[in-house]
């Protein structure tokens, strides 16, 4: 278990800047997730981390020594790629145990280790095919035992999911996990999809434009965003005018409060359309100030209207986030 | 992948080293070739201060007086627009057909249009002239030489084709184009021709400087094409048929270097994949 | 012909009897195939049947007769000498090729500055292998020819080009010349090879431990190799069957397209003529043989390229 950081980092391609100035700092055992669109950084910075790319300034550490112009091949970090990163030529056991004997060591601790690692991820019985004989998923398993084998002191994951099928990217995901936790390995995780994000990491960065904007927890970043961007990015978000002030307020759809009372510290509005969702409705509601349409998710049962109805809607106190005009 | 700065210049030496020398080997026979044929000096006088004296392009004027010369070049170029014109009617039907209804025979097909290979040009040839006395109706006419060209030009054309075809999604846009009413013929040729353009105009391109150079067959039929007219020219005139040799040369560059434009401009508007296809087309 | 996929079960079971379901798959199959028959039509007509008639001539005895006698005439003595002289020196010419065009895609394929080098090196490999064989014949004639300029700067460098037994009809001479389409040949099928592999194999490499060499050794030469032992044979044959720029440089009769040209031109005894199909029948059995043996490799590469 070792702590991996990013101090000053800076690295820009041409006149692109991908990374700013990044500091970030990766506790032992944790698993850090950086969020964001495509083109925010975040695989600059992975690959910043696994020594596929120099940055312009800045260090990187791990632990306490500086890696920071250390060779790709020297750092002991495992990766796992986005896609079709097995060696086509080599059977499963054969990519499972490639930095095994790049390290020499020697046959009979290769055969146990690599049957280890495919127990871990749970392939076995598949030692003896080739990757192109896998599916997708169990090509991205074999990737992990691999990266795993040679107990890395970091793990790095380059959106390991996106290639895959809906159902096997929620298994595939939560197996990481389980994983993850169990060799308590410092891990990267980078990936533009919240729902991933959110459901496995420690802390979740959020990225934008070569800037970290947000370092947090999942509740942290979910429920207290800390700018428009990181608000709009996680979970949905709807946009009301700041009636205490200039700008508009983010707020989340389970964060307005909608009842058919009214004061003046409420606006008014009129119902479009109501779905059920189950556990949850959603009402979306046309607002007179702005004719601007928002979403109010409640608990179904606790509000009763129809499409017509006039209700006033509120942000709940302490909730949402201010953006400047 | 990244090292320190030295080690990426080692590392790139080596490969740059071959690229030069690549360029040496290249280059020095085409301009010797260049030098003969325009410069009016022969070797041994050539020395440091008459470098560049003598140069002009007469050689290569004169062999256009001659007598054939005009009959042989307007020979190739109808028998170059021939066989495109036939190799573009026969493949594309053939090809859009595997692709469509006969997708398990594709491999079949392409082994099939790498045979040139294994009975080449002097082997064909030989075969030629043991069916000539029965055929000699056919044979007697400069076209005949046409589906020979066709299939001596196969290995490149149709892959050139097949690889067109691979990269537009031929059977969407075909199922598209049928059920808002069109004719497969009307498909044919408003939707898949068009969109193969860039494999037409390479294929296209590949025929007419395999036409252009080819001088096995014709030489044997005793057809008087360009290639076989520079052969002849150079027995009385070695310096004119060098350079009849060098314009053969600098029209299939030309055509060569907009084959590379063309498909570079082409995928610039698509985001497609583009090198490997660009390559996999000359092959 | 209907190209929507109606089930043929669903139209079966309206009309079948016990025999219709298989001829009307049958008949599915048939009109299937029926599509390339002006292909194959094409092909028998203009390289099946010369190729057969090459082999109907071949099996002559001298008399005139069917045998074996000419095809093996063809590979014994002289004729023998001649395939061996053109197996040696087409496998040299594609040994260099091999080497050098390999070496030369993989220069191209990696170089990022500038970046118009590989369109100049894919464009120059397109004219240089379908260049044809007089303007190259004549372009080494002036180079290295008796009377050529590159001959004559090497003399004064000190070396006479022909002080041995140098020719540009001999095995040298010939690799040298052959190489200037055969490298450009084995760029054009070696590109999009290694094109092909990742650059994410390159840095899982790198990150299990494994430097340049370890990555060459263990994963790209041997996902490389039937690519570049497949362009080997490519060639091969392709040297062993050039006949217009052989013809240019040399009268050499154990260059065997050439051997094949003199026993069918001029005036031979209607026996001997036997004998010239018959070296044309064993070249055609020799490609086939590499061409075969090319497309097994060509397959294999494929199927990696496709994981």
């Amino acid at each position: 278990m070792t702590s991996l950081s990013f101090t000053g980092i800076r690295k820009t391609f041409g006149t692109t800047v991908a990374l700013e100035s990044l500091d970030l700092a990766l506790q032992p055992g944790e698993l850090v997730s950086l969020l964001g669109p495509s083109g925010c950084g975040k695989t600059t910075a992975l690959r910043i981390a696994a020594g596929f790319e120099i940055p312009d300034t800045g260090v990187v550490s791990l632990g306490e020594n500086v890696i920071t112009d250390t060779p790709a091949h020297r750092r002991n970090m495992g990766m796992v790629f986005q896609s079709y990163s097995l060696f086509p030529n080599l059977t499963v056991a054969q990519n499972v145990e490639f930095g095994l004997r790049n390290r020499k060591v020697e046959k009979v601790k290769r055969n146990s280790r690599v049957g280890e690692m495919l127990e871990l991820v749970q392939l076995s019985d598949l030692g003896k095919r080739y990757p192109h004989q896998l599916s997708g998923g169990q090509q991205q398993r074999v990737a992990l035992a691999r990266a795993l084998a040679v107990q890395p002191e970091v793990l790095l994951l380059d959106e390991p999911l996106s290639a895959l099928d809906a159902k096997v990217r929620a298994t595939l995901r939560d197996e990481i996990r389980r994983i993850q936790t169990e060799l308590k390995t410092t891990t990267l995780f980078v990936t533009h999809d919240q729902d991933e994000a959110l459901a496995i990491s420690d802390r979740i960065g959020v990225m934008s434009n070569g800037r970290l904007e947000q370092l947090g927890t999942p509740e942290d970043v979910y429920l207290r965003p800390a700018s428009p961007f990181v608000a709009r990015f996680v979970g949905s978000i709807n946009e009301l005018p700041n009636v205490n002030g200039s700008g508009q307020i983010l707020v989340r759809p389970e964060d307005v409060t909608i009842s058919v009372d009214e004061n003046e510290l409420t606006m008014r509005g009129t119902v479009t359309r109501v779905t059920f969702q189950g556990p949850v409705t959603i009402i979306s509601v046309r607002v007179d100030v702005v004719d601007q349409l928002i979403n109010v998710h409640a608990a179904s049962g606790s509000v009763h209207t129809e499409v017509g109805d006039r209700v006033s809607v509120a942000v709940a106190p302490g909730r949402g986030i201010i953006e400047a005009a | 992948m990244k090292h320190s700065g030295t080690q990426r210049t080692i590392g790139r030496l080596l490969p740059t080293l071959v690229l030069i020398a690549s360029a040496v080997f290249f280059a020095f026979p085409l301009l010797a070739m260049a030098r003969f044929a325009f410069q009016n000096l022969q070797v041994i006088d050539l020395g440091w201060n008459n470098l560049f004296e003598k140069w002009s392009i007469s050689s290569v004027t004169a062999s256009f007086s001659d007598d054939f010369f005009a009959e042989a070049l307007t020979l190739s170029l109808k028998l170059a627009v021939g066989t495109a014109l036939f190799t573009l009617g026969l493949l594309i039907p053939t090809a859009v057909w595997v692709h469509l209804r006969l997708p398990k025979a594709r491999v079949f097909v392409e082994f099939l249009t790498i045979l040139p290979y294994v009975i080449p040009a002097i082997a064909l040839v030989a075969g030629i002239v043991v069916v000539k006395p029965h055929a000699r109706w056919f044979l007697n006419s400069d076209y005949s030489l046409i589906p020979f060209y066709v299939v001596l030009a196969l290995p490149f054309t149709y892959r050139s084709i097949d690889t067109g075809l691979r990269a537009i999604d031929l059977k969407v846009l075909v199922e598209a184009s049928r059920s808002l009413g069109s004719t497969w013929v009307a498909t044919l040729l408003r939707v898949v021709i068009p969109n193969l353009r860039a494999a037409i105009i390479s294929s296209t391109f590949l025929t007419v400087a395999v036409v252009l150079g080819e001088y096995t067959i014709s030489d044997v039929l005793l057809k008087r094409t360009f290639p076989s007219f520079m052969a002849q020219y150079r027995q009385s005139d070695p310096r004119g048929g060098y350079a009849l040799a060098i314009l053969a040369l600098l029209g299939t560059t030309l055509l060569f270097v907009a084959i590379g434009v063309l498909s570079k401009s082409r995928s610039a508007r698509k985001q497609q994949p583009s090198r490997s296809q660009e390559n996999e087309i000359l092959v | 012909m209907a190209f929507t996929h109606t089930s043929p079960k669903k139209v079966e079971g309206v009309v079948a009897t016990a025999a219709a379901p298989s001829f009307f798959s049958v008949l599915r199959r048939v009109s299937a195939w029926s599509g390339l028959i002006p292909f194959f039509l094409f092909l028998i007509l203009f390289l099946f049947i010369p190729a057969v008639s090459v082999f109907s001539q071949a099996l002559h005895d001298a008399d005139g007769s069917f045998g074996f006698s000419a095809m093996r005439e063809a590979i014994s003595g002289q004729n023998l000498d001649a395939f061996i002289f053109s197996l040696k020196f087409s496998a040299g010419a594609a040994s260099v090729g091999v080497v050098v065009g390999g070496f030369l895609a993989y220069a191209a394929a990696t170089a990022t500055r500038p970046r118009w080098l590989r369109n100049i090196v894919s464009s120059f490999s397109g004219v240089a292998a379908n260049m044809g064989g007089l303007p190259l014949a004549f372009a080494f004639l002036s180079l290295l020819g008796r009377q050529g300029l590159g001959t004559k700067i090497l003399n004064a460098f000190g070396w006479d080009l022909y002080a041995g037994d140098f020719k540009l009809g001999e095995v040298s001479g010939l690799i040298t010349v052959y190489s200037y389409f055969n490298i450009p040949l084995m760029v054009l099928v070696t590109l999009p090879a290694i094109d092909g592999l990742k650059t994410s194999w390159r840095e899982a490499c790198a990150n299990l431990g494994g430097s340049a060499w370890t990555y060459w050794r263990r994963v790209g030469l041997p996902i490389l190799a039937p690519s570049l032992l497949g362009g080997f044979l490519l060639l091969f044959a392709n040297s062993f069957s050039a006949y217009a720029t052989a013809r240019q440089l040399t009268d050499n009769s154990k260059i065997v397209p050439l051997r094949i040209s003199f026993f069918l031109g001029g005036d031979i005894s209607i026996g001997e003529d036997a004998v010239g199909y018959s070296l044309a029948a064993w070249m055609i059995i020799l490609m086939g043989i590499s061409m075969a043996a090319y497309w097994l490799l060509r397959r294999r590469a494929e199927r990696w390229s496709h994981s």
